[in-house]
């Protein structure tokens, strides 16, 4: 898998592609408006981090121009603004998510590799990590041969952590992902707790085992 | 008392006119019976002088008595003290029936050797009637005058003034929202208010300008303030997956974590009151209030984790807002989303909504200081660092806006928020 990333600003650049070359990826970076169009037009890629203030012109206009251009390249926008029209704006002009800084890195490989799905893989829509099969389109996951039943937030939070797979997730990640609204309407964090007590009580059932780990109360970890 | 300037104007010309009007009238009537009086007087020496002389050059005696004209005795003076004095008297006409005014004067003459006193008649009734119908002709004119001054003034004070009433309402109607410039006309035929719509033309340029530069500077800020914070989250991120951590850096890199993620918190609440202040969200809709409020609570239940309280509910269905959506979710999360932290273990959250009046009563800590000082920016109820203490500042701005009314109750350990959704 190929990925773009046009981000002005180096640190948070490196970042990202530092965490999805962990993920095998193949990043290519790009830091300026300029840079950003020469890379489109050059290459194919499945998916493209697109930052909206960029030097030598806006994200959005990069956007269009790719669209114009009958480029069917997935596209996430990584946006300081917040607001409503500003998401509808850049989702109107066709990316395919719109996701606001500051995000987490698990939240956008989340996002990254759910878009890759619903583009390219249409049919295959089974996630398998390890024990664990997750049906996407039923949304049930099943261990070792044997339907797991859970709740919405359980399924999320599972799905979550399998497409993190190997990797350390924070307490405020999986907390943001699963409450599918503003963070700061969060009271707490307490209920990932909870949430990771009872789906590790349920695995255990089906015989799934020490899959998940805590890692020093910062975050999760689910081993393949 | 705010009266406009019409009324004002009027008010003093009814106040002060007839009062100028009154002195003016008792001052004529004054002077009016003054000249009748002396002409009077000249009138009564006139006749004695004319009448002696006929007397004198007709050489004998005539009739010694005309009624209301004058009488002649001869010899020297009875009662000398009335002489060369004018008096008043009144005189019996038995046709007429009626008593007659007269002013009169006594004058001794001398004619061959011989005293005379000749005394004199002049009517003052004529002159008594002319007085009166002179002054009332007058009090018409004066009364006529004054509704004169008063209906011209107020005619040509609101031709007057009429630049400034267009410009008045123009600016009345001006909406900085939509950043358009005011045109006023320079050329109004008066000094003063080409003065003033030039004056108010430049003023709103300049608004303009500054509004849309702090709009600039939000945004900027915004953007400025958040790449730092994503940066600051993504090495967190790389962090914690480090195959070289240690429990003693996972404390560290948790802090850490826990601050960021306040710091971000506190910027986007910023950024938000400022835009709230700037009037950004100039949006509406119809909201529905019953079913945002629903919503929200079955979302805290949900992602509640430990002791949740115990949810009391009584939500009339169907009530709705003209207002701005975002506005109204941040304002309702935030007051829900405060009886849920502000809570106590075993407590309880009790809201109810009815005919457009929103209580939400729950239990919670004692509140340290004054209860109203509760809606200032960065005031926190109790020491608590977990919260931004911008919440219920939101909450007031957002209320300011639309003019709801906002109340804040503590007792007993209770905290009761009131909000009423009636709009003027």
């Amino acid at each position: 898998m190929k990925i773009l990333v046009i981000e002005d600003e180096r640190s948070l650049l490196a970042s990202i592609v530092q965490y999805f070359n962990q993920e095998k990826f193949l990043c290519d970076t790009a830091g300026s408006y300029n840079e950003g169009i020469a890379k489109i037009e050059s290459f194919h890629y499945d998916c493209i981090i697109l930052d909206i203030n960029l030097p030598g012109g806006s994200g959005l206009q990069l956007l269009k121009y790719l669209r114009q251009n009958k480029s069917r390249d997935g596209v996430i926008i990584i946006s300081a603004r917040d607001s409503l029209d500003d998401k509808i704006d850049g989702l109107n002009l066709g990316a395919d998510d719109y996701l606001i800084k500051p995000f987490h890195l698990s939240e956008l490989n989340a996002r990254v590799r759910a878009l890759i799905r619903r583009k390219y893989a249409a049919g295959a829509s089974v996630l398998q990590v390890g024990p664990l099969k997750a049906d996407l389109a039923s949304r049930s996951i099943i261990c070792e041969d044997q339907s797991i039943s859970l709740s919405k937030n359980e399924y999320d939070l599972l799905l979550f952590l399998m497409t993190n797979k190997n990797r350390v997730v924070s307490r405020q990640a999986i907390a943001e992902h699963i409450h599918d609204g503003p963070s700061e309407q969060i009271p707490s964090f307490d209920f990932v707790y909870s949430h990771i007590k009872n789906l590790k009580r349920k695995l255990k059932e089906k015989g799934c085992h020490e899959i998940i780990h805590s890692v020093y109360g910062l975050g999760y970890k689910l081993f393949s | 008392m705010t009266r406009t300037l019409q009324q004002k104007s009027t008010r003093y010309f009814l106040i002060w006119l007839p009062l100028v009007l009154l002195v003016g009238t008792g001052l004529f009537y004054i002077l009016m019976s003054m000249h009748a009086h002396h002409m009077e007087e000249e009138q009564l020496e006139l006749k004695q002088e004319n009448i002696w002389n006929a007397i004198a050059a007709n050489r004998e005696m005539p009739a010694a008595h005309i009624t209301g004209e004058y009488d002649l005795a001869k010899g020297s003076p009875v009662r000398s003290h009335l002489l060369d004095i004018r008096r008043d008297t009144a005189i019996y006409y038995p046709v007429s029936k009626d008593w007659m005014s007269f002013k009169l004067l006594t004058e001794q003459h001398v004619l061959n050797g011989q005293p005379y006193q000749l005394t004199t008649y002049v009517s003052s009734r004529e002159i008594t009637h002319l007085i009166i119908k002179v002054f009332i002709a007058d009090i018409f004119v004066f009364i006529l005058l004054l509704a004169a001054i008063v209906v011209i003034n107020r005619i040509s004070s609101g031709r007057l003034w009429q630049p400034f009433y267009v410009t008045l309402k123009a600016v009345q109607t001006y909406d900085i929202n939509q950043n358009q410039s005011l045109p006023l006309d320079g050329q109004t035929g008066t000094w003063e208010f080409d003065q003033l719509n030039q004056v108010i033309t430049h003023l709103i340029g300049h608004v303009n300008q500054a509004y849309s530069s702090q709009k600039q500077f939000t945004e900027n800020a915004s953007h400025e303030l958040q790449t730092p914070l994503a940066i600051i989250r993504s090495k967190l991120d790389l962090l914690i997956d480090s195959s070289t951590l240690t429990e003693e850096t996972a404390g560290l890199l948790a802090d850490i974590t826990e601050a960021n993620d306040r710091l971000s918190q506190l910027n986007k609440n910023l950024l938000l009151l400022t835009k709230i202040d700037n009037h950004q969200f100039p949006d509406q809709s119809s909201v529905k209030v019953s079913e945002a409020i629903e919503k929200l609570l079955a979302h805290y239940q949900d992602h509640h984790g430990g002791d949740l309280p115990v949810i009391r509910k009584s939500i009339q269905p169907g009530i709705g807002i003209k207002a701005n959506a975002s506005l109204i979710d941040i304002l309702l999360s935030n007051l829900i989303n405060n009886a849920f932290v502000h809570n106590i273990p075993n407590g309880y959250i009790d809201v109810r909504l009815d005919n457009k009046v929103l209580v939400i009563e729950n239990t919670g800590h004692s509140i340290e200081g004054e209860t109203g000082r509760l809606f200032e920016r960065f005031k926190k109820g109790r020491e608590e660092s977990k919260t931004t203490g911008l919440g219920l500042s939101l909450v007031q701005r957002i209320c300011g806006i639309y003019h709801f009314d906002l109340h804040y109750h503590y007792g007993e350990n209770i905290h009761r928020i009131t909000v009423m959704f009636s709009q003027k």
